[in-house]
């Protein structure tokens, strides 16, 4: 196959979020038909370079992704279908990629804060993320503010996502922001929050510097802060 | 879930009427609908009840080769006579069949069974025997025993063998629900190999609201272990429901098919 005809393939691919040659895609017709694993695989024996993969296939098509969830034609699983495709190819890229010496575009701290167990959203934020190249740390659910900004040390993190899904956990991200400020670590750390009942007003209130709705919002927000 | 349609039947008025007329472009109009609606075998059933053995031999014998020469869907051939089955079986042409059925007594039993192992194609075990349906699981398990015998028997394997644990109206029974679906549970436990089918709609004879009622019906059964239905595949909450089913069980990565089957309607 020729590069551009692989390339677009993989992007096609992942707007369908497929994984494997056995996944079924959003439309139908696709079964046993190479997906982004395979395409990957081969763009690579034939020599495309890991950033052209990763760009011009992988993530370049999540933006279509956004779009149709915004749209309302995709549902939540068929976005999370497409994070996983590009995840898929992320984990065979990302050997190459360090070995081409093409860094990641930062390291992106995330965690669902105490007290909550909420963790639907932040993953898809986390898959988002991993695919259009930040290095995730994802700390999990209920995790103490503590711990937060421990993490945030030790990878000396640009950026910090923060979830929580109820109005008695939401509470809890003042105190991580606090803790950072106390830290020193507030002016060398992006700080943006998320979840069902978090609004700007409420990032503005806590010191976050934003509110995202979902995690395409997450990577508008990226781009324009970067 | 594998669907069998159900329209064909000539228990049916007007389906009777197009057994009896001959008319191809009626019955190929039922086959090209059903296959087109998803499903994955189309029952025959031309038993009109009013003609003789040879009529419905021919019958079968004239549809089976009508739809067959339109429609790539594989048939259900169904008949309580075991010689109508083989005509059907015989005029099939090497396609993919399923036997509709035999019951666990021995004189339909050694006359069906080995048609399944002449043609190598599966077949439909009912959980009943001479005296009929019987009340009970057990008794409904030991007649599906009856059957297993004869298959291995007859070298034919578990994997082609459909149990269908049978269904009474709850209307005349209150406790007839819970026997089938307790029953599929026993088959789905002893026989794990076998598959299991039910026609859905019976349970709900006589009583109000029966699209909820059969809905209901089939959720639970496909929780107990129903991977077959027979049913109005035209019908889109019965469609839905297996989608629905198929969702909840885990079987349905992404719910692809769920979202599929709602977007294009």
């Amino acid at each position: 196959m020729e590069t551009q005809e692989l390339l677009d393939r993989i992007a096609i691919n992942v707007v369908q979020g497929r994984v494997e040659a056995e996944d079924e895609g959003f439309d139908e017709g696709f079964e046993n038909q190479p997906a982004v694993i395979e395409l990957v695989e081969e763009a690579l024996e034939n020599g495309i370079s890991p950033s052209d993969i990763l760009i011009k296939g992988l993530t370049s098509s999540m933006t279509v992704v956004g779009e149709k969830f915004e749209t309302g034609e995709y549902l939540i699983p068929d976005m999370l279908a497409s994070a996983e495709a590009v995840g898929a190819g992320m984990d065979i890229l990302t050997p190459h990629l360090l070995k081409a010496g093409i860094e990641s575009k930062g390291k992106f701290v995330i965690a669902t804060v105490s007290g909550d167990l909420h963790d639907i959203g932040k993953n898809i934020v986390a898959i988002m993320l991993k695919g259009a190249g930040y290095e995730v740390v994802d700390l999990g659910v209920d995790v103490p503010a503590s711990r937060i900004i421990e993490t945030v040390k030790k990878h000396n993190a640009p950026y910090l996502g923060l979830s929580a899904l109820l109005t008695t956990t939401m509470r809890n991200m003042d105190e991580v922001i606090d803790g950072l400020k106390e830290a020193g670590l507030r002016n060398q750390t992006k700080v943006c929050i998320g979840g069902a009942p978090t609004s700007q007003d409420f990032a503005d209130q806590i010191g976050a510097d934003k509110h995202c709705n979902d995690a395409f919002a997450v990577l508008d927000w990226l781009k324009a802060a970067a | 879930m594998i669907t069998i349609a159900e329209k064909i039947n000539a228990t049916i008025p007007s389906v009777k009427k197009i057994i009896e007329t001959r008319d191809r472009g009626k019955l190929l109009e039922l086959a090209r609908t059903q296959s087109k609606a998803g499903a994955d075998y189309l029952d025959v059933n031309v038993g009109t009840g009013t003609g003789s053995r040879q009529d419905e031999i021919d019958s079968m014998r004239w549809a089976v080769t009508m739809i067959q020469e339109e429609v790539e869907t594989p048939l259900c051939i169904d008949s309580a006579d075991p010689d109508v089955l083989a005509a059907g079986l015989a005029a099939r042409d090497g396609r993919p069949a399923l036997i509709n059925s035999t019951k666990g007594s021995d004189e339909h039993l050694n006359k069906v069974v080995p048609l399944a192992r002449e043609y190598g194609q599966p077949l439909v075990g009912l959980a009943m025997d001479e005296e009929g349906i019987p009340a009970t699981v057990t008794a409904r398990v030991a007649a599906c025993s009856k059957i297993v015998s004869t298959c291995a028997e007859n070298r034919v394997g578990m994997d082609n063998v459909f149990f269908d644990p049978l269904v009474l109206p709850v209307s005349t029974d209150v406790k007839q629900g819970l026997v089938t679906l307790e029953t599929i549970r026993a088959l789905k436990e002893q026989f794990q190999k076998a598959h299991i089918v039910m026609a859905v709609s019976n349970v709900s004879f006589g009583l109000p609201e029966r699209r909820i009622f059969n809905t209901a019906f089939l959720h639970m059964a496909i929780f107990a272990g129903l991977d077959t239905a027979i049913l109005d595949v035209l019908n889109p909450d019965l469609m839905g429901a297996i989608k629905t089913a198929e969702a909840i069980m885990g079987r349905d990565r992404h719910c692809r098919k769920y979202a599929r089957f709602w977007r294009n309607r």
